[in-house]
C-alpha cells in the first residue's frame, strides 16, 4: 500500500505519466546500490564496446574501516586500477605511470544513492524485465529506457539472491548496444588482503597526482551549462592532468549519466589536440577551441548530448 | 589638435612629438573619432574601404573574447613563467591602446593566417557551433580526461570499479594506430 501511494506521489510530483516507473524495479535498483556497496567478491568480466573486447579481473574487499577494490586487465598490457577510501590508483606498465585522483572526502564522489534512485524515474522509463541465468547465477533483468533522445538506455542484470550486478548492456535510441560488462565467473564471499593489493612493484615509476580544489570557474569569466533536462551541476574543481597541467573541471548528472567540462590553456602546449568528437562506447568526447582555451566534454551520453553541453562554454572577461 | 593627429597619420611627426596627439586620442572622443574618419578616408582612397569601418570595434570584441592573463601574445618575450590559474589580470589600459595595437594583437594566433582577417571575425564562432564536429581519434590524452571523470560517474554506485576498464587502454596497442 505504501509502495503504491510512493509510487504515485513520485509521479505527481515529477509530473510524469504513470506506471512508467515500476515500485519493484526501483527496489532492485536499491538492491544493487547495496550489494555493490556492502559484498566482497572476485570475478572476470568481459568489457565490449565496438570491436573492442577485453577480460578484467575485479576483487572487492569489503572492510569496516573502507573497502579496496581491485581492477585488473588481462588483455594486452597488465593495467590495474586499486581503490581504496581515499583514493584511486591507476597503474599503466606500458609508460611506467600512476595516476592517482585522492578523494578528500565521500561527498567529493557523488554517488547514486538509494534516495535518490527515484528521481531517475524523472527521465527514464524503469521496467521489470525477464529473468535468466549468467555466470551461473540467477538474474533479473531491469530496463532503465530513457524518455528522450538526450541519453543512453540501460539493462542491468542482478543476481536474484545478493542484488549483485552480473551485466549491465548501454544502448542507443535504435535499441544498439553501446557498450556492455558481463561477468563470465563470479564468486560471492570473504576476499584475502593480497587479491586487492597491486601487483606491480611502481615505486620508480612516474606518478601522476590529480591534486584536486574546489573552483568557481564563473568568478573567471566562464560560462556554461548543463543544457538538457535533467542534468543538474554535481562539482566544480580544478586538477591536475598529466604533466602538472592546471585544468578546471564541472561536472554534470541525470543521476545515472555524467558529463564532465574540461578547460585548460591551449598556450604553451607542445601540439595542438585535435578538435571533433571521438566515440569509445558509451563514453563520448568532444573537443573545441574557446578563447585561446582547449575545452574537453566527457560523457556517458549521446554524442549530440555531450556536444551540446560543449557549445555552451563562452568566455567573457571580468571586469 | 586635427591637424596633429593628421600629420602623425602622415607620418611627419618626431617620435617625442606623437605623445600629445596620442594621448587625447586615448581621453578625447572628438579627436578619436577624427582618428577613426583618417583611417577610413586613407583606407577609402587606397580602395581598401572594408578594414576601417568597424575594425577598432572588431578587434575590441576580439580581444574582449580572449583571456587576458592564459593567452599571451604570440612572441611575447617574458619569461616563461606558470600562469596563475583562472585568474584574469587587469584588461589592457584603454580602448585607444586596444584599438592602437589592435593590428599587432590580431596578429595569427597560430601560424598561417594574414595579419588582419576583414570580415567574419565576430561570427565565427557561431558558424563553428552549426557544424557538425570531425570525427577524431581517441588518443592516450582522452585517457586521462576518461580517468577524471570516472570518479564522478554515478554508474559506479551500481557497478563499483567495473567502468574504470574503459580509462586504461592498452597503451601499446594505442601507440600502433
Amino acid at each position: 500500500m505504501s509502495r503504491a501511494l510512493g509510487a504515485w506521489m513520485l509521479c505527481a510530483f515529477a509530473g510524469v505519466a504513470q506506471a512508467q516507473v515500476s515500485p519493484e524495479a526501483l527496489d532492485w535498483l536499491r538492491r544493487i546500490y547495496l550489494a555493490t556497496e556492502r559484498l566482497s567478491y572476485t570475478g572476470t568480466f568481459v568489457y565490449q564496446q565496438g570491436d573492442r573486447t577485453e577480460t578484467s579481473r575485479i576483487a572487492r574487499r569489503a572492510e569496516p574501516a573502507g573497502s579496496v577494490e581491485k581492477l585488473e586487465v588481462l588483455d594486452g598490457s597488465p593495467r590495474e586500477v586499486v581503490r581504496t577510501r581515499d583514493e584511486i590508483r591507476c597503474y599503466l606498465p606500458a609508460s611506467q605511470t600512476v595516476k592517482v585522483d585522492r578523494r578528500r572526502d565521500q561527498r567529493s564522489f557523488p554517488a547514486l544513492l538509494p534516495a535518490q534512485v527515484a528521481t531517475l524515474g524523472e527521465h527514464y522509463d524503469i521496467s521489470m524485465d525477464e529473468t535468466g541465468r549468467i555466470a551461473g547465477y540467477e538474474c533479473q533483468a531491469i530496463v532503465l529506457a530513457p524518455r528522450d533522445a538526450l541519453r543512453y538506455g540501460y539493462k542491468l542484470w542482478a543476481d536474484v539472491q545478493t542484488g549483485m550486478l552480473l551485466k549491465a548492456r548501454a544502448f542507443n535510441r535504435n535499441g544498439e548496444t553501446v557498450e556492455q560488462f558481463t561477468f563470465t565467473q563470479l564468486e560471492i564471499g570473504p576476499v584475502p588482503r593480497e587479491r586487492v593489493r597491486p601487483r606491480v612493484v611502481a615505486r620508480t615509476w612516474r606518478i601522476e597526482q590529480a591534486a584536486v580544489s574546489p573552483a568557481n570557474l564563473a568568478q573567471a569569466g566562464w560560462t556554461m551549462s548543463a543544457d538538457l533536462p535533467g542534468f543538474r551541476k554535481v562539482i566544480e574543481i580544478t586538477r591536475m592532468l598529466r604533466d602538472a597541467q592546471p585544468v578546471g573541471q564541472v561536472v554534470y548528472s541525470d543521476g545515472l549519466a555524467a558529463v564532465s567540462i574540461f578547460i585548460e590553456p591551449l598556450a604553451g602546449r607542445a601540439e595542438t589536440p585535435q578538435m571533433g568528437l571521438a566515440s569509445m562506447g558509451a563514453v563520448n568526447v568532444y573537443t573545441r577551441e574557446v578563447a585561446n582555451h582547449l575545452v574537453t566534454v566527457v560523457g556517458e551520453a549521446p554524442a549530440a548530448s555531450v556536444q551540446r553541453i560543449g557549445n555552451t562554454v563562452a568566455y567573457r572577461p571580468t571586469q | 589638435m586635427k591637424a596633429r593627429i593628421s600629420a602623425m597619420m602622415d607620418g611627419e611627426l618626431a617620435a617625442h612629438e606623437l605623445e600629445e596627439p596620442l594621448s587625447a586620442i586615448a581621453s578625447d572622443r572628438e579627436a578619436r573619432e577624427s582618428w577613426r574618419t583618417y583611417h577610413l578616408i586613407s583606407d577609402a582612397l587606397r580602395g581598401d574601404a572594408i578594414l576601417s569601418a568597424s575594425c577598432a570595434r572588431r578587434v575590441s570584441q576580439r580581444l574582449a573574447q580572449e583571456p587576458a592573463l592564459i593567452a599571451p601574445l604570440p612572441g611575447a618575450v617574458r619569461a616563461p613563467e606558470r600562469p596563475r590559474w583562472f585568474v584574469p589580470s587587469a584588461l589592457a589600459a584603454s580602448i585607444a591602446a586596444v584599438a592602437f595595437v589592435g593590428w599587432v594583437a590580431l596578429a595569427p594566433q597560430r601560424g598561417s593566417a594574414p595579419a588582419i582577417v576583414p570580415a567574419p571575425l565576430a561570427q565565427a564562432p557561431q558558424a563553428q557551433r552549426a557544424a557538425e564536429p570531425p570525427r577524431v581519434p581517441v588518443t592516450s590524452a582522452t585517457q586521462d580526461y576518461l580517468f577524471a571523470h570516472q570518479a564522478f560517474s554515478p554508474r559506479n554506485s551500481l557497478q563499483g570499479m567495473a567502468p574504470y576498464v574503459r580509462t586504461v587502454a592498452d597503451e601499446t596497442v594505442q601507440r600502433k594506430k
